[in-house]
């Protein structure tokens, strides 16, 4: 998460960019791409999609910077406009879109915390497991609930950021994540015996 | 006592055990669930199952851009804005499904109010025109109702009576 520091450089490239500084854009952009294409990715979880819901958020940001009034932090709308991207794409894909699923989770980043390498070789099998189930019931909510769960459990916002980045109210979100949960918990309660 | 696990994973008791696992409930409700839950052998493995989800989910490896991707990140965002594309698709409306989901309770409603909608209007219309379909509100029975080119004949029975009046009806202009 950014520092104070972090948000006033945001501001003042915003600030920058919204009078149409491409150079100051694009070092927002740099500053940003890695952590908006990990949330898309999240939600979508599928890598070209993904770049693609990335990069065209940025494109809808760069159109939409001059009504951005800062009353939140660049990341939070950021967050706003990629969600809806990313749940646009998976409705857009249900649809009739055939789309292969990407289960590969590449290139950690650095420092991320990851449990995929833990030094117990059954531990790491049943966490391979866990991600396995998990995964195959993230992608069976439905886009809305999913971005929730992603926002709320990978990415660690509060329930009124979520709300603002969706852009539903607070009950919606507690709902979307009841079902979410629920969901998930269903997939895994049946394995959890044959794991322990 | 007897804990029926399934009562407690219905509406509110289910969101409470969900919220529960996450430890986002005030003091209070914690303390009610937890007796719940010590007592109850099936929520302890749902709770466990919460529990594990979103261990796993807190610890998922975040994804990164290639060093490939991420050089051509920004160059590919600029030919976007160059081209124009800023202009986003319009946005896909959630399906039938999504809203039932997210407004469970108005859905319902929404449901009783059309069985309701459907049982008053079939209600009125037997009402008006009787079970038979040719008897009207004032008991009168149409019998039969022939149309010709130029005439029209209409037989019918007054409530009451064995009268049957027929009604001719011509045109004239011919």
């Amino acid at each position: 998460m950014p520092g104070p520091e972090g948000r006033a450089d945001d501001r003042t490239l915003v600030e920058q960019a919204a009078r149409g500084d491409r150079e100051a854009f694009g070092a927002l952009v740099q500053r940003h791409q890695d952590r908006i294409f990990n949330l898309a990715y999240q939600v979508v979880r599928n890598r070209e999609d993904a770049l693609d819901v990335a990069q065209e958020a940025f494109v809808k940001a760069f159109a939409s910077l001059p009504s951005f009034k800062g009353e939140a932090s660049f990341t939070t709308w950021m967050h706003r406009i990629v969600v809806n991207l990313a749940i646009d794409c998976l409705r857009r894909r249900r649809r009739g879109d055939p789309t292969t699923y990407d289960d590969r989770l590449a290139v950690p980043e650095d420092g991320a915390q990851n449990l995929a390498a833990p030094d117990d070789p059954e531990t790491a099998l049943e966490t391979r497991q866990v991600r396995s189930l998990l995964s195959r019931g993230i992608e069976s909510l439905p886009p809305a609930h999913r971005a929730v769960l992603v926002l709320r459990e990978i990415e660690g916002l509060s329930y009124d950021e979520i709300a603002r980045a969706v852009g539903c109210s607070l009950g919606t979100v507690m709902s979307r994540l009841f079902y979410a949960r629920r969901k998930l918990q269903k997939v895994l309660r049946p394995n959890l015996d044959d794991l322990r | 006592m007897k804990h029926a696990h399934w009562l407690h994973t219905l509406g509110g008791s289910g969101r409470r055990l969900a919220a529960y696992a996450a430890g986002e409930l005030s003091p209070a409700d914690r303390d009610r669930v937890a007796s719940m839950v010590a007592a109850c052998r099936g929520c302890r493995r749902t709770v466990d199952g919460y529990r594990q989800a979103a261990a796993a989910l807190r610890g998922w490896p975040r994804v990164g851009l290639t060093a490939e991707e991420a050089a051509a990140f920004v160059p590919e965002v600029n030919r976007r804005i160059d081209r124009g594309r800023a202009v986003s698709p319009r946005p896909v409306r959630p399906g039938l499904r999504e809203v039932v989901w997210d407004h469970p309770r108005l859905s319902v409603a929404s449901a009783f109010t059309a069985i309701l909608l459907l049982i008053g209007l079939t209600l009125s219309q037997v009402q008006m025109w009787g079970l038979s379909g040719t008897t009207g509100r004032n008991g009168v029975e149409i019998i039969s109702v022939d149309v010709d080119e130029d005439t029209s004949v209409m037989v019918f029975q007054p409530p009451g009576t064995a009268l049957k009046v027929i009604w001719v009806f011509e045109d004239r202009s011919i």
